[in-house]
């Protein structure tokens, strides 16, 4: 139903379901909000529920959506989101409901249901009645073709006519029928919230905890209009598409290290040749520390803040020579 | 028989310097080299006969204890009486010799004798200006006209080369299909009258769709051809009232720089006959190490004074110059990168792999069967330090630094393991068991204070992990 819409901005911030405290996944259930987020935001996160009758199904997954932490971070900073304890808040909230409310929702569950039972029936009808039209007037022309040969043109028509003037009034009472009792569908929501109400958007947002020196790489990245996807299964930290990865076959391989970090030469072969094995470009980046700004911890406040916005992120792309 | 014997004795001295292609002799048949002549064969030299020995060490099988006839009773006699009275030495008599170089931290063998040596029994080292068999000497020749065979380095090249061609051809097909398929869409789409909306016409305003975006990064990569600039005659452009013009100043034919007169010229000269061999033999300190003390065929010398340096002197130097910058003997640890290195090499070549380095593919080491001109290597071995024991973990200080030292990331890993599939060979993970520092103490030999090196070796475990990348849906069988 709506995800055949084009997605609509949802009310912002929209929260962002942490699976527990002690558990740093980030997920969301929301069909529109994520449709939304991967068309205006370019925020993709991976889709990571399967069926529950096919557990060992591992492509072609449906919801919840997980976020990377840094894709989570960069929604938090912004404004768009809030992250919620899903364990605790989910239990809160089911505890705190009265009888009645209880009530309402299963009402509204059990009328969503039967709306959508009728609206079934009415199709089915609609599509058998459009096939007995399609048979009548299939049969009318070949009658028709052969009333060359035939008696009289005349009649035919006419009797093609009488049969197509009848059928919707013999129809008729069978149109009206289905109206009175369908059986209502069990809808099982795949959000909390609705039909729970909106759990309140916290003073201070808790920001999710992220490597530093990744989440800026991630938001220098994304703030030039990547897309980007957790680049685990090719040995890096991000995969970096130009558009969206539907489309676009992805350009870099992206690692981020800190700026004084050493890197071992066997990582930086491994990776210009992981890169140019694929015909991607692997690319290092990090921030830049100015100097005069390294050492102290007074300022490490500031670092922060400055790595947040992925300011200063200095990039690098390495290629394998001789392939 | 004792010509014979003999003449098996010295063998081994003339086999250093390359012999030319020849068909296969057996062993038995090992007559003195017979005038006959082959003409030179442009196929490849007999590789089995040309590397036949695993190790630069000779050896000297004794005759089965099976007389045939009487003659045999004595021949086995005789040498069995031989060998108990004077018993040749497997190794060379003079030890090759080899330099220590402390600025590129490796080890330098520059007598061509020592070089082929090493070379060709146990592929050990790699030519300085060579990808690996020190050639130079070879490809100068060729490159001079004097030789006509062809290097692999030569042979990478071509097939470079044709694979480049391969690939534009491959581009251009497909993009002459494309262009076909949008012509045929935009006559459909003319005679129908129906826009079609294929996934196709949708990316075609948006710059490059997910098969031309690909086309497009190929092109780049295949347009540039290696321009000969010593063909090109020089191109003056001038800007006139915005007009730009492209003169050729030397437009006529006979001014044009004759790029192919000044070659052959060169070669023509009498003295480049007689080039000398720039090339040395460059070894990892592994390597040399393993030469020195594990077969003990190679003297490696000290720089400076050209003395040669003691076993336990090259144990103490390799340990210290495997750190950046090189450390000092009291912070040496038992599992500096040397030792820890070593211990893998020592342990697969006696297991009879011909244990190469394998920057090139992001391991340490690469183990070939018999040697890499024999085949690919089959496995890529990357060396991990494990702390197992308890000393390890005794402090929390240690504890910390240990972890730290263990920490290898997920992502190393798959980096890792994607590029061995590329190539497909076999990861293979090696942990080497560090023993605690005490170790080192109580493996002195006597009361001399010099380390028994084989003792403390013993110390150490090696436990391997092959890794392998596996996907469902492709290995079903």
């Amino acid at each position: 139903m709506p995800a055949s819409n084009p997605p609509t901005a949802p009310d912002l911030p929209f929260p962002v379901f942490q699976v527990s405290s002690q558990v740093e996944r980030y997920l969301l259930y929301d069909i529109n909000t994520i449709s939304w987020l991967r068309k205006t935001h370019n925020i993709l996160g991976v889709l990571i529920g399967t069926l529950p009758q096919i557990p060992q199904q591992n492509i072609f997954l449906g919801l919840p959506l997980e976020l990377q932490p840094e894709e989570t971070r960069l929604l938090v900073e912004k404004g768009l989101a809030y992250t919620v304890n899903d364990l605790d808040r989910h239990t809160q909230d089911l505890a705190s409901q009265t009888p009645d409310q209880i009530e309402s929702i299963r009402a509204d569950l059990y009328r969503d249901g039967m709306e959508l039972a009728r609206e079934l029936e009415r199709n089915k009808q609609e599509q058998t009645r459009e096939a007995l039209k399609k048979l009548r007037s299939n049969s009318s022309s070949t009658t028709n073709s052969d009333s060359t040969a035939g008696p009289d043109p005349q009649t035919q028509d006419s009797a093609s006519e009488t049969t197509l003037f009848d059928s919707p009034s013999t129809k008729e009472p069978t149109q009206t029928k289905p109206t009175i009792n369908p059986k209502p569908w069990t809808i099982t929501p795949t959000t909390s919230y609705p039909p729970l109400s909106r759990p309140p958007v916290p003073l201070f947002p808790v920001l999710p905890k992220v490597n530093p020196s990744s989440y800026a790489l991630f938001a220098h990245l994304h703030g030039k209009g990547y897309f980007i996807t957790p680049g685990i299964r090719f040995g890096c930290h991000f995969s970096v598409y130009p558009g969206d990865p539907l489309r676009f076959h992805s350009h870099f391989l992206a690692m981020s290290a800190e700026w004084d970090e050493e890197i071992s030469l066997l990582d930086l072969v491994g990776g210009g040749r992981l890169g140019t094995g694929v015909k991607k470009g692997w690319l290092i980046g990090g921030v830049e520390e100015k100097e005069g700004e390294g050492g102290d911890g007074g300022d490490q406040a500031e670092k922060d803040k400055e790595k947040s916005g992925g300011a200063g992120v200095r990039t690098f792309c390495i290629e394998w020579g001789g392939m | 028989m004792q010509e014979l014997w003999a003449q098996r004795d010295t063998r081994p001295t003339t086999t250093y310097t390359r012999p030319p292609p020849a068909v296969m002799t057996t062993p038995e048949a090992t007559k003195p080299l017979s005038p006959i002549k082959e003409p030179p064969r442009p196929s490849k030299p007999n590789f089995a006969r040309l590397y036949a020995k695993p190790f630069p060490l000779n050896t000297y099988p004794l005759p089965p204890l099976i007389p045939h006839n009487a003659f045999s009773v004595l021949h086995i006699a005789f040498t069995y009486i031989y060998h108990h009275i004077a018993r040749a030495s497997s190794h060379p008599k003079i030890p090759y010799q080899a330099y220590f170089s402390p600025e590129t931290r490796s080890i330098h063998v520059t007598d061509q004798v020592a070089i082929r040596a090493l070379w060709e029994s146990g592929f050990f080292g790699k030519g300085s200006l060579s990808r690996s068999e020190p050639t130079w000497l070879d490809r100068e020749k060729r490159r001079r006209g004097l030789l006509a065979n062809e290097t692999s380095e030569e042979v990478t090249r071509q097939r470079r080369e044709e694979r480049k061609k391969f690939k534009k051809e491959r581009a251009r097909k497909e993009r002459e299909a494309i262009e076909e398929k949008l012509k045929e869409e935009e006559q459909s789409k003319q005679n129908s009258g129906i826009a079609t909306r294929t996934a196709r016409a949708r990316y075609e305003g948006i710059d490059g769709g997910p098969v031309e975006s690909l086309a497009k990064s190929i092109e780049p990569l295949i347009a540039e051809e290696p321009t000969n600039f010593s063909d090109l005659p020089p191109m003056v452009i001038t800007k006139q009232n915005g007009v730009i013009e492209e003169k050729n100043p030397t437009a006529t034919p006979s001014q044009l720089p004759n790029s192919a007169a000044t070659p052959t010229q060169w070669t023509l000269e009498p003295e480049a006959a007689a080039i000398t061999n720039q090339e040395q033999l460059h070894l990892t300190p592994s390597e040399a190490f393993f030469l020195a003390y594990g077969l003990g065929v190679l003297q490696i010398l000290d720089p400076k004074t050209h003395h040669p340096l003691t076993i336990s002197a090259l144990f103490t130097l390799f340990r210290q110059t495997s750190y950046f910058p090189p450390r000092q003997f009291p912070t040496l640890s038992p599992d500096d990168p040397f030792l820890v290195d070593y211990i893998t090499y020592h342990h697969f070549r006696s297991l009879g792999w011909v244990v190469r380095p394998g920057i090139k593919f992001a391991v340490d080491w690469l183990l070939y069967l018999r040697g890499p001109v024999f085949s690919h290597a089959e496995f890529a071995v990357t060396v991990i330090p494990a702390y197992r024991h308890p000393y390890w973990r005794s402090s929390e200080a240690l504890k910390q630094e240990t972890l730290k030292k263990e920490r290898k990331t997920w992502w190393w890993l798959h980096c890792l393991n994607r590029v061995q599939s590329q190539v497909r060979k076999s990861l293979v993970l090696v942990y080497v068991e560090v023993p605690p520092p005490s170790a080192l103490a109580t493996c002195h030999a006597g009361d001399t204070g010099v380390v028994d090196i084989g003792r403390f070796f013993k110390t150490y475990k090696v436990r391997e992990l092959t890794l392998k990348r596996w996907i469902p849906n492709r290995e079903r069988d």
